[in-house]
């Protein structure tokens, strides 16, 4: 179909094969690119995020102390989620009038009215944040299992070496852990190179197309401009560009995990 | 005996059955968008239920919604609907790729002739291809793009002070964009009984079809052509001319200058939120909702005041509405047909008037009574009489996507130039009609 001008919505129209004329229209459409851009820039942002501290919530989750399976419960629940309804929920407290992430903002330091969601400057951090906020627990319990695997016979021996709590850190903790993040990440980067629910409910995409990542625009196209040939070839794409990233991410991780 | 009455008893619940089976299938559903119109019809047409037998059922989808329900049902032949209520832009694809029914015998069949309908709404809603005598809807709610005022606020002795020191006239409704902006950045920011208040809540949505309407208000007010008039589809120095780009730059400094906080994903729903809460000055929007506006507990009653769409270089209104349709997928064309009769009827459009539709019949706005009978009357015919269209094309939904993009990008995004913005619809467009083999 991606080799063809298929519109879904033209009753008898003739249908003729184009070649690879819809991949080359796509691969030097500008447009195209930014939305990768804005895809880029949320999937890398959030991964950091996420395994910044999701990995900081474990270490911390891992220790005992009182209150700390409730905490772990609180932590986890926006991860329970429905997206749309993390969405809306955000939407409100992104209000610039009412919301309350302005009034926390401006009770630290007075910004005077600002929007999060319809500043073209704040809107890709609008949706980072809220990905970050509902899905570090995903990250956080991956790690959490990582570190629980790590035998305890193996800090024994570091401290009869003498080894600080940071060098305990980087040369047992660190990389114990380190594939199990990477494959919290692996499938993080998955569902946020597709992410679609969250943003179109939070930014639609705007202001303007700052937030247009690429999946939205490929929804507009199938389904909305119904230019079925056009929008197939740009889906190959996506998902040869996500397999390509994904089995070099598996071959580094199996590269980690290896050492 | 035994068995006799049990055959009996077989017979009459075969009998139930049926009629009850036939009673069922006589009823047809109407799909349109769900507002307040929606519910002025759901009352008028129990006297069509009373007439005819005919149970009505609906679909009413929220509007955000509207366009992508109705033309995925209509693209994929579906039969839910016998009765849609569509969206002006949509004629050409009805007509083109078969989904709605043509209307010229129904019409000549049952003497209702499209001379007893207002001529710009005729054109608008039910001519495919346009102006031809090609029947394809019939006119059933005009609208057009308006704006709405606190008319209680205008009239504050301070205020009026205020804006004559000024602006060295007085402050009243704006019939010019230049005096629109004056008035909306005059209460941007400004205190009025103890709240901070702001100039208007203009259209400014992205997804669907938002911005391009609100856009297009100022665009029609600075002369806007979609295309040379004598050669279809050449666009070069029409869509980009100078006028089209003054006007976006003019619409987005009412954005940047004039709206409240955070109204970049605008439209209806959020401009009449935002007018009601007390934020706004002035609302942009469609006539549709005036009476619910005017009957509003805290901005009706009296505290607000309706005008068309201000003019500035020519005159312009951008249209709304839309036409009633036969689905020619339905199964029950002929009641469908019957209920379109009905609803063509001057008696049947005088109601729907009164209970909040807004009727093309030419009986109801030729009417003496019509003007004082509501106060947005007058400036619903000022409207209808310069009211322009959004292509109508099969296309048109590609087409009011490229306008969304890149007029949002332009005046919400901060995207490049009104130049820019429009070089590139012109691109995105050439590129439409070509693979439509238009061009």
């Amino acid at each position: 179909m991606s080799f063809t001008n298929f519109y879904a919505n033209k009753p008898g129209m003739e249908i003729k094969f184009v070649g690879l004329k819809n991949y080359i229209k796509i691969l030097n459409k500008e447009d195209i690119w930014e939305t990768m851009q804005a895809t880029a820039h949320f999937m890398f942002w959030t991964l950091l995020l996420q395994a910044l501290i999701g990995l900081g919530l474990a270490l911390l989750l891992n220790k005992k102390f009182k209150g700390n399976e409730i905490l772990t419960t609180i932590i986890v629940l926006p991860m329970m989620l429905s997206p749309a309804v993390v969405a809306v929920f955000w939407t409100y407290i992104y209000q610039p009038q009412t919301g309350i992430f302005n009034y926390m903002i401006n009770f630290f330091y007075d910004f005077g009215e600002f929007t999060m969601i319809g500043d073209v400057q704040l809107a890709p951090w609008s949706i980072v944040l809220v990905d970050t906020w509902m899905w570090t627990p995903f990250t956080m319990l991956i790690c959490l299992a990582g570190l629980k695997s790590i035998p305890n016979y193996l800090y024994e021996a570091a401290e009869v070496d003498r080894a600080n709590k940071f060098q305990q850190f980087l040369h047992i903790t660190l990389p114990s852990v380190l594939p199990f993040l990477l494959l919290a990440l692996l499938f993080r980067g998955i569902e946020n190179f597709k992410m679609f629910d969250l943003v179109v409910e939070l930014t639609g995409g705007g202001p303007g197309s700052t937030t247009e990542v690429a999946s939205i625009n490929l929804k507009r196209e199938a389904f909305e401009k119904w230019r079925t040939g056009y929008s197939s070839a740009f889906a190959v794409i996506m998902f040869v560009t996500i397999f390509g990233l994904g089995n070099i991410w598996v071959k580094v991780m199996n590269k980690i995990k290896d050492k | 005996m035994k068995l006799f009455s049990k055959l009996v008893a077989l017979a009459a619940c075969s009998l139930i059955s049926f009629s009850s089976l036939s009673a069922a299938e006589r009823y047809i559903t109407l799909g349109w968008a769900a507002w307040d119109p929606a519910n002025a019809l759901v009352e008028l047409s129990k006297d069509f239920t009373k007439e005819t037998g005919i149970e009505m059922r609906y679909e009413f989808v929220p509007w955000p919604n509207f366009a992508d329900r109705m033309l995925n049902e209509l693209n994929s032949g579906g039969k839910t609907f016998d009765v849609l209520i569509g969206d002006s832009q949509w004629i050409g694809a009805g007509a083109v790729y078969g989904h709605y029914v043509k209307l010229n015998d129904f019409f000549g069949k049952e003497g209702i002739t499209m001379d007893d309908f207002f001529a710009p709404t005729v054109y608008a809603y039910s001519t495919w291809p346009k102006g031809t005598p090609n029947y394809y809807a019939l006119p059933a709610m005009g609208d057009a793009l308006a704006w709405a005022y606190r008319k209680d606020w205008f009239a504050k002795q301070e205020l009026q002070k205020a804006f004559q020191d000024k602006h060295g006239y007085p402050l009243s409704v704006p019939t010019t964009w230049d005096q629109l902006y004056n008035v909306c950045s005059f209460f941007q920011g400004r205190v009025i009984d103890g709240k901070k208040r702001y100039g208007a809540a203009i259209n400014t949505e992205r997804g669907s079809e938002g911005i391009t309407m609100g856009v297009t208000a100022a665009l029609y007010a600075w002369g806007f052509q979609y295309q040379n008039p004598n050669k279809p589809y050449d666009m070069e120095g029409y869509v980009n001319s100078d006028r089209a780009i003054e006007a976006l730059e003019f619409y987005k400094k009412i954005y940047k200058e004039c709206t409240p906080p955070g109204h970049s994903d605008a439209y209806m729903e959020a401009n009449l939120d935002a007018y009601k809460s007390g934020q706004v000055a002035m609302q942009m929007n469609w006539y549709a909702f005036w009476p619910g506006v005017n009957k509003d507990p805290d901005v009706g009653g009296g505290k607000s005041g309706f005008f068309a769409n201000p003019d500035q270089k020519a005159k312009g209104a951008t249209l709304g509405g839309q036409g009633m349709s036969v689905v020619s997928y339905s199964d029950k064309k002929d009641l469908a047909l019957q209920y379109i009769k009905w609803f063509a009827k001057p008696e049947v459009q005088a109601k729907w008037w009164s209970l909040g539709g807004y009727s093309c019949h030419k009986d109801v706005l030729n009417d003496p009574g019509f003007v004082d009978s509501q106060v947005y009357a007058q400036g619903f015919l000022d409207s209808m009489g310069k009211v322009k269209d959004f292509w109508q094309e099969p296309t048109f939904v590609e087409l009011m996507l490229a306008m969304q993009k890149r007029v949002h990008d332009y005046v919400v995004g901060d995207k490049g130039t009104a130049k820019q913005a429009m070089d590139k619809l012109v691109e995105d467009w050439t590129e439409t009609f070509e693979a439509d083999g238009k061009l």
